[in-house]
């Protein structure tokens, strides 16, 4: 039984960028009709952004893009136009989820807000995602991944102490946080409809699940008055915790020593001696104490060690111990995420060959996805107005010179 | 009013890395119960505490986590208590764990033999890196599955080595893609004609953080470029942290943005006075290849870093917001508790908490559903609170079955 458990769920997809993709590329992988509506007038910016195949600029060669739109359809249509909108409303009338992570006031703009959609199809799912949610004085506001970072307070509790907030380096709430609640919520809210018929709106504002992340944060203020700031990688529940450096440029080798059995085991690997041999070091509170001098001496011991030789080593001996990967690292040298299957290679039209990322959980009884790369712009436009709405080719042709599909 | 997930019984046995997964169902109406060992969850003494105390009932984790849930302490390694977890079994939807690869099976509790118990159980297995292969036995946390997931060598400054986001984000994000693959797995039981058959889901902390690469993979398949750490300095000019009176502002007016936010960003410049900046509006700065040359970082920086300087963080954000410039603070949570948008959207809920008597204000709804809506938990459970009812309700049903 390889059946895949949204199989005969239909997305009208107005999502674009980070997040919001994201979401419609779980629900996709899985087995979901998922129908991008993309415009060439108003690009999504990720098919003109960088990585490119070969490096050679073009609006079907970004990875950035295409890793986050597998297993979807693209039909392009022109929403500022009345026809371009009449044939969304007659794709919203034929699908089960409706998704956009627009500022709030965009869908409406186009005639395809809630209420709208509701008329046309009454059991519509409609996940809205836009930055900061559909209502309040600051639901206007414009952002990205990196700026709800900052926002929500995930910056300033990553990174050094005595520098600027560091952040994750990445735009990381669209990449989990925010597409994980979304597909979550919509989920939930497909169980709803299928027991009781109701469809609902869905308004994710793209800082609230990374907020939510962040209650441990947020309640020792609330509860201790400690308002927290970032600790570079210090933490109470283990010492040393953190990075040491290793053979190479750029080499590193992650640590958490939770319990005397972990700090003996990495003595005996890094055949330690003198003072950090004193046993008073058994005790966390006398390692947290000499913190600074004890890294210092570690960080000797393990420079000139190959990372992933020392990681063998330490976890042989049952130390928490894991090399720093680089991407090229995870995609090349990892023989765990290469015996899960992490990596698919799939042919895409025009960039050929290339990398995607599988969804990170296995599911019994379910197949291997993703099978489909990401669409060309528009790939299926022609498809999807006839085989899905009956559209003659003669009609898609006069569409398509009145300026309605592009 | 009805609950999405009503009717959804779920058992957790997890510890930090999955907790937040029971927490998504709960608070959408799922009926979960944590199991604990007999002396806790370790999470209940994992730092920091209210008020300090470490009496196992102040963690604040455990007490976020597991608001709203029951307790029951089982040993899952006793004969009794294997078999009251599986009468408690014969009832529920969902088992959580996260476990060691192999214990469940040692302990008589594994998939194949939940199943025998109720065909239809879903069981989300949470492991640093999944049930089987070269790395399953290895020891771990959160920042080791970070390592090796790849998000670590991205975090920290250009010139610093690697740093861990804050808060478990390796353990969160298998939590969060646990929840959202449980769900899925519901779905293809709920919908199956009888007899239905469970689902056993297997989710690798390790693979989770691979998800939070962004485009490096890309950059490495497409392009051959290994992206590096690059906080401390503008990721394209334009992009990037900025010092102001108060904290700090990330601005991100360059990159992947559409070139009227960059345009707007130079525009409010020019309107402020600031020499030079019209410069900025020159044809090659289009171009994201130019945004990262150490020119055009430089030229920005010294356009930009003074102005931002003059002002606070909350002037910065809504003024340049009023010119549709993609600008936020860097808020602590001090300042989030105090954010006019998340107190508009009622954000932020008081939650009992039973040691101290007290309501601790805390993180709300992550999404607003308008038929089913996302409800304030109650408090987490005492050590055991619900031990006798749970158990006494599941053996009243076994007898009366």
């Amino acid at each position: 039984m390889n059946k895949f458990p949204l199989s005969g769920v239909r997305v009208a997809d107005f999502t674009w960028i980070g997040a919001g993709s994201f979401t419609t590329k779980l629900l996709a992988d899985f087995g979901a009709e998922v129908i991008k509506i993309e415009s060439a007038d108003r690009l999504d910016s990720l098919r003109v952004s960088r990585p490119f195949k070969d490096g050679v600029e073009g609006v079907n060669r970004s990875g950035y893009f295409s890793d986050r739109n597998s297993s979807k359809q693209s039909i392009t249509l022109n929403l500022k136009h009345s026809e371009g909108q009449a044939l969304a409303r007659r794709l919203i009338s034929v699908s089960d989820v409706v998704a956009n992570n627009f500022t709030p006031g965009t869908m409406e703009k186009f005639g395809l807000g809630y209420d709208a959609v509701r008329e046309i199809r009454p059991d519509a799912i409609y996940l809205a995602m836009s930055m900061q949610g559909a209502r309040g004085p600051d639901s206007s506001y414009l952002g990205y991944g990196l700026t709800i970072g900052a926002l929500t307070g995930l910056q300033h509790v990553s990174g050094l102490p005595d520098r600027e907030p560091a952040g994750t380096g990445t735009n990381y709430p669209d990449h989990i946080p925010n597409p994980c609640h979304a597909a979550f919520a919509t989920l939930a809210a497909l169980r709803h409809r299928r027991r009781t018929g109701e469809g609902q709106y869905i308004d994710v504002a793209q800082t609230e699940p990374t907020i939510a992340l962040l209650g441990p944060t947020i309640l020792q203020y609330t509860a201790n008055g400690i308002d927290a700031s970032r600790t570079g990688n210090e933490r109470q529940h283990a010492t040393p915790h953190g990075v040491f450096p290793c053979a190479g440029a750029d080499r590193w080798i992650a640590l958490s020593i939770r319990s005397p059995a972990h700090w003996n085991a990495l003595l005996d690997v890094l055949e330690a001696s003198g003072w950090l041999r004193d046993s008073r070091f058994n005790c966390a509170e006398q390692r947290r104490e000499s913190r600074l001098e004890i890294e210092s001496a570690i960080q000797r011991l393990t420079r000139e060690r190959d990372a992933n030789v020392l990681m063998a080593q330490l976890q042989a001996q049952g130390v928490p111990a894991g090399t720093v990967r680089t991407a090229r690292d995870i995609v090349e040298d990892d023989p765990q995420l290469r015996h899960r299957g992490h990596w698919v290679t799939l042919d895409h039209p025009e960039m050929g060959n290339s990398l995607y990322n599988a969804p990170p959980f296995r599911i019994s009884e379910t197949g291997v996805t993703p099978s489909r790369p990401a669409p060309l712009l528009g790939q299926h436009t022609d498809e999807v107005l006839h085989g899905l709405l009956g559209l003659g080719a003669d009609e898609i042709a006069r569409l398509r010179k009145d300026g309605a599909l592009r | 009013m009805s609950r999405a997930l009503t009717g959804i019984r779920v058992l957790d046995l997890t510890d930090e890395s999955g907790q937040y997964c029971g927490k998504l169902l709960c608070d959408l109406g799922a009926d979960v119960t944590l199991v604990e060992p007999p002396n806790g969850s370790s999470v209940r003494h994992r730092g920091p505490f209210i008020d300090g105390r470490d009496d196992g009932e102040h963690g604040i984790a455990f007490t976020y986590f597991n608001a709203g849930k029951h307790g029951v302490c089982l040993d899952l390694d006793s004969v009794q208590g294997r078999e009251e977890f599986l009468r408690l079994v014969a009832n529920a939807d969902v088992v959580i764990e996260s476990e060691k690869p192999g214990k469940m099976v040692a302990r008589g509790i594994s998939y194949d033999q939940l199943k025998r118990i109720n065909p239809a159980i879903v069981m989300t297995s949470i492991t640093p890196f999944g049930q089987t292969g070269p790395y399953a036995e290895f020891e771990s946390d959160d920042i080791v599955c970070l390592a090796l997931g790849g998000m670590l060598h991205l975090g920290g400054y250009h010139d610093s080595y690697p740093i861990a986001a804050g808060g478990n984000q390796a353990y969160l994000a298998a939590a969060q893609f646990a929840a959202v693959a449980t769900l899925l797995a519901i779905h293809s039981v709920e919908e199956a004609r009888e007899p239905r058959q469970g689902r056993h889901i297997d989710v690798s902390v390790q693979e989770c953080v691979v998800m939070g690469m962004e485009n490096a993979i890309q950059f490495y398949d497409l392009e051959g470029v290994v992206r590096r750490r690059e906080a401390g300095q503008q990721r394209w000019a334009g992009t990037g942290v900025f010092d102001c009176i108060d904290g700090q502002v990330y601005v991100m007016a360059g990159g992947i943005v559409p070139a009227r936010f960059r345009e707007a960003n130079v525009h409010w410049l020019i309107d402020e006075g600031v020499e030079g900046a019209a410069q900025m509006l020159d044809p090659r700065w289009a171009s994201q290849d130019f945004q990262t040359t150490e020119e055009a970082r430089r030229i920005f920086h010294d356009l930009f870093a003074p102005f931002a300087r003059q002002h606070t963080k909350e002037w910065l954000y809504h003024e340049g917001q009023s010119r549709r410039i993609p600008i936020c603070p860097v808020n602590t949570p001090a300042d989030l508790l105090g954010n006019r948008q998340l107190n508009a959207r009622g954000h932020f809920v008081d939650v009992q908490h039973t040691a101290s008597g007290k309501a601790f204000r805390m993180p709300g709804a992550p999404y607003m559903l308008s038929a089913t809506p996302w409800k304030a938990p109650g408090p987490a459970p005492l050590l055991g609170e619900h031990s006798r009812q749970v158990l006494a309700r599941a053996a009243g049903t076994e007898a009366a079955g």
